[in-house]
């Protein structure tokens, strides 16, 4: 109980932080977008016009989402640790593996406010331009959400894990790649050299944020059965969780200096 | 009121506590930091933690609060073992160089670091409205902590170690960064701690304070207990007969250049020795020099501290 109040007060600030260090401004950025495309879209015909919008929104959306969660996310921890602001904090009453949790919450509940400051941006701009506020649209940015906490969770699995901010950020930048282009993975099976079995433990060992993506389902009006929303919520958490019990083995025994 | 009659475990406890950090190429040696390091603080004690810099005062209180952890040995505050998350409510710590949220307000962090111990919102305004009076921040209770000098950091440190109103405290360095007017503060409020039955042990450089503070202190040296005791009994060890001769007037000429250490006016001191005390007073009277005290002096813990360290200099020979 007491623990909970803690993680949630490490979330607190850390949502904090992130509003005070401006991560939010990439908000104006995406008003600019959405009103621009607005007035230069407004002589298209209508059926583009509106599919142009959505996908220029849910795409924003992911590509601002996946930087926040990628390159705060790395910060999480290791940025505490080389700045030694964590010292004090470890010498109360809070657990590292509440302060990881905390962590983690707060940069979830920061992506959340954004996205859903984005998904209220990108509703005005279709009112605006005299199109319907599509329920639908939420069948593709709740999957956008899912794929950014497990940004979120393999950025702190690195940042906990190894010695350096850099570094962290690399390891976050090339496994989110690879997750976002798996199929590159896959195909690296037609170059001889390198093991089947091996490529096979890659595919799959890498997150899969590809199966988060039905953006273009959702655009162009195909359905996306509530099965398929259900197993990509599995998915995220089932592998944020593994990531997160890793990240809490690793950073639970380190020393801090 | 005194925490120290009623329990008879001690404040803090090591016993044959040794770390080592990896260093080189790939981390692949070790080098000692501590080692078999074992000595006790009592409850209601201020305790100074000395050493030369790299001799692992840092370390041990890193390893203490639970941010390296030792290779062997064991060490216990208020009588709980280091694992057991039972005594840091009761612990409060202030880091070497201290570091904070530079977004954050003294009153924010405060409020913050009040949350983790879990105390109510009432409390934890009064508590930090009293501390950053106490630690003369009040000026500064809204400006971020990006806009804070070293010293200003360094009471803000003091005061979120104070917070949970603490029965054992552990300062790493309280008096670096400070200004004499801070450290006169440190020193006030490490004297408050010890009129209320708190537990003090601080690691410092500043010998002087070290000496007008501590009721005992630890002597490091490589990572090894020097010496632990009394200051009177580790200071009066080796210079019983040292003696300080405060004269007035007269002609000093035949007096040794070494032996004369002030000068005020008419008044001047003089350093000698048990042996050559009768000498010098001849000599002053020769000169026509009043004599107004003769009294034994101690050696300073700073003069101690040069001997042991082995650097020389320091200290009668
Ligand atoms: N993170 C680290 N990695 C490797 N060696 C370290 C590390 N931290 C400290 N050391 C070594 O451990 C020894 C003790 O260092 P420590 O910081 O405890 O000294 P200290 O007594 O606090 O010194 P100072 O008075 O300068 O603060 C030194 O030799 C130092 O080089
Ligand atoms: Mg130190």
């Amino acid at each position: 109980m007491s623990g909970l109040k803690r993680i949630v007060a490490v979330a607190a600030n850390t949502f904090r932080e992130t509003v005070r260090e401006r991560v939010l401004y990439n908000l104006v950025f995406f008003a600019v977008l959405m009103t621009a495309s607005s007035l230069l879209l407004g002589n298209l015909s209508i059926r583009q016009d509106e599919k142009i919008v959505k996908d220029l929104g849910l795409a924003s959306m992911d590509i601002f989402g996946t930087f926040i969660a990628l390159f705060i996310g790395v910060g999480l921890i290791s940025k505490e640790i080389e700045r030694r602001s964590l010292y004090p904090l470890l010498a109360k009453p809070l657990t590292r593996s509440e302060f990881l949790l905390g962590k983690f919450a707060g940069l979830c509940f920061t992506l959340f406010v954004n996205i859903g400051l984005m998904s209220i941006g990108l509703i005005v701009t279709l009112l605006a331009t005299h199109h319907r506020a599509d329920p639908a649209l939420l069948k593709a940015i709740y999957p956008i959400f899912l794929g950014l906490i497990l940004v979120v969770a393999v950025a702190l699995f690195f940042s906990s894990v190894a010695s350096s901010s850099l570094l962290a950020t690399l390891w976050t930048i090339a496994v989110v790649v690879a997750g976002r282009f798996s199929d590159v993975i896959r195909n690296m099976r037609q170059v001889s050299e390198v093991p089947d079995w091996l490529v096979t433990a890659l595919y799959w060992a890498v997150p899969n944020f590809r199966n988060f993506d039905v953006k273009n389902a959702v655009v162009y009006g195909d359905p996306v059965p509530v099965v398929a929303l259900a197993w990509m919520t599995a998915y995220a958490i089932v592998y944020s969780a593994v990531l997160l019990g890793a990240a809490r083995l690793a950073f639970g025994s380190r020393d801090l200096h | 009121m005194n925490v120290s009659s009623s329990t008879p475990t001690p404040a803090l406890s090591f016993a044959h506590l040794s770390k080592s950090y990896a260093v080189g190429f790939l981390a692949r040696q070790r080098r000692a930091a501590l080692t078999d390091l074992t000595f006790d603080v009592a409850r209601g004690e201020v305790f100074g933690y000395l050493g030369a810099n790299g001799s692992g005062k840092t370390t041990t209180i890193k390893t203490l609060m639970g941010l390296v952890f030792a290779d062997s040995g064991e060490a216990r505050v208020l009588g709980l073992p280091l694992a057991d998350p039972a005594w840091k409510a009761r612990v409060g710590y202030l880091p070497e160089q201290p570091y904070f949220y530079d977004y954050l307000t003294p009153r924010e962090y405060l409020d913050y670091v009040g949350r983790l111990f879990g105390l109510s919102p009432s409390v934890r305004t009064e508590r930090a409205n009293a501390l950053i009076e106490e630690v003369g921040l009040q000026d500064s209770r809204d400006v971020a902590v990006r806009r804070f000098s070293k010293g200003m950091a360094q009471r803000l440190g003091l005061a979120q170690a104070l917070l949970n109103d603490p029965e054992l405290v552990v300062l790493d360095e309280p008096m670096s960064g400070l200004d004499p007017i801070g450290r006169s503060l440190v020193r006030g409020v490490i004297l408050r701690l010890k009129r209320e039955g708190r537990t003090v042990f601080f690691s410092t450089h500043i010998l002087p304070d070290a000496e007008t503070l501590c009721d005992r202190v630890a002597l490091l040296r490589e990572g090894r207990l020097v010496k632990v005791g009394r200051l009177d009994e580790i200071l009066e060890r080796d210079d019983r007969n040292l003696l300080e001769v405060l004269v007035s007037g007269g002609d000093l000429a035949g007096i040794p250049e070494a032996s004369r250490t002030g000068r005020m006016g008419e008044r001047a001191t003089l350093q000698v020795t048990e042996p050559e005390l009768l000498a010098t007073l001849e000599a002053l009277k020769r000169g026509g020099s009043r004599v107004l005290s003769v009294q034994p002096i101690r050696q300073s813990l700073e003069d101690y501290f040069m001997k042991e360290m082995g650097k020389g200099g320091g200290g009668p020979a």
